[in-house]
């Protein structure tokens, strides 16, 4: 009886202590994202239905529209990726993994141009918005998510 | 003073001597009958004394006896305490073994959950910007901010002042 008691207690233990190390390979979706005002907006991408409200609130737009985007699954945390429109590119480099999520090296270029540099944690659980440069009646935004 | 009863039945035990005998055996309308019974009484309690009477036991037997009924005793204990165990599962035993892995798992549990509550770790779970920079040769007055919307969960950098683009730099 007390054995069994031990050996279940030890098991559950096991267990609980191994379940936030079990992380599955995750992909991170980056996106480059034109915000604007238009009469008739077009229905939000699918990439940033979840961050809908907070996008629409924050920076005031209607319309949302994905010109350059790229998804990438992660397995050893040290993977680097481009997301591209015509003019700008956004380069990922992800720079290992922690708890929280992953570190991660942002640069967006204008052209061959740096125009911003920046260094964060991503969290599974909380996207990722940065606003650039003002582009026409618009705003070139930044957007990364963990899918 | 006795009564006739009383000296009858001292009579029959044989227990009246003297006068008192002599009175009584003379008072008695027929000696021979009363003889008689007399004999029969006598019979009779030596019968009974000798089939109902208790048994003067020997020391050694007496003590083997006693050993007897101890050993009977201390044998039935025992398996009188099975027939309880088997009867029910929650022996004070098990009550507290089933508490002690009751408590075991709750308090793994409970500091499972606290830890995923702790208030001093939720930044954890938002995207934090660690640093950033902006090209000061091409944008010379921008700024740089962050905050976190958390009913959102939503990190944001926020810059002012970068370049400014015609619209044509929003194709795909």
């Amino acid at each position: 009886m007390l054995r069994s008691i031990l050996l279940f207690t030890a098991l559950v233990a096991l267990v609980m202590n191994a379940a936030p190390g079990l992380r599955a390979a995750e992909a991170v979706w980056s996106g480059l994202v034109i915000a604007e005002n238009v009469a008739q907006p077009e229905p939000i991408p699918p990439e940033l239905t979840r961050i809908e409200g907070p996008l629409k609130q924050l920076f005031g737009y209607n319309q949302f529209q994905v010109i350059g985007q790229s998804s990438k699954t992660l397995k050893t945390g040290e993977e680097d990726w481009l997301a591209t429109s015509k003019y700008f590119a956004l380069h990922v480099d992800a720079r290992g993994e922690s708890e929280a999520g992953y570190v991660l090296n942002l640069k967006l270029y204008k052209e061959k141009e740096l125009l911003l540099e920046t260094d964060t944690k991503l969290s599974k659980r909380s996207p990722l918005v940065i606003k650039g440069p003002q582009v026409g009646g618009g705003q070139l935004l930044l957007v990364l998510v963990v899918q | 003073m006795k009564t006739f009863e009383e000296k009858w039945t001292a009579w029959l035990d044989g227990e009246l001597s003297g006068k008192e005998l002599a009175e009584f055996e003379a008072s008695l309308p027929d000696k021979a009958a009363a003889e008689a019974e007399k004999r029969d009484a006598k019979k009779l309690g030596a019968l009974l004394k000798r089939e109902l009477g208790a048994q003067a036991l020997t020391n050694e037997e007496f003590f083997s006896h006693q050993l007897r009924e101890r050993i009977a005793r201390e044998s039935a204990e025992p398996s009188r305490e099975r027939d309880i165990a088997v009867s029910t599962w929650w022996t004070i035993r098990r009550l507290f073994w089933t508490g002690t892995a009751s408590l075991a798992v709750f308090l793994i549990f409970a500091v499972f959950v606290m830890r995923e509550k702790n208030p001093a770790e939720q930044s954890q779970y938002l995207s934090q910007i660690l640093n950033a920079r902006v090209d000061p040769v091409v944008s010379p007055n921008a700024t740089i901010s962050m905050f976190e919307a958390k009913g959102d969960r939503v990190t944001v950098l926020w810059t002012e002042g970068l370049q400014s683009l015609p619209a044509d730099y929003a194709a795909k």
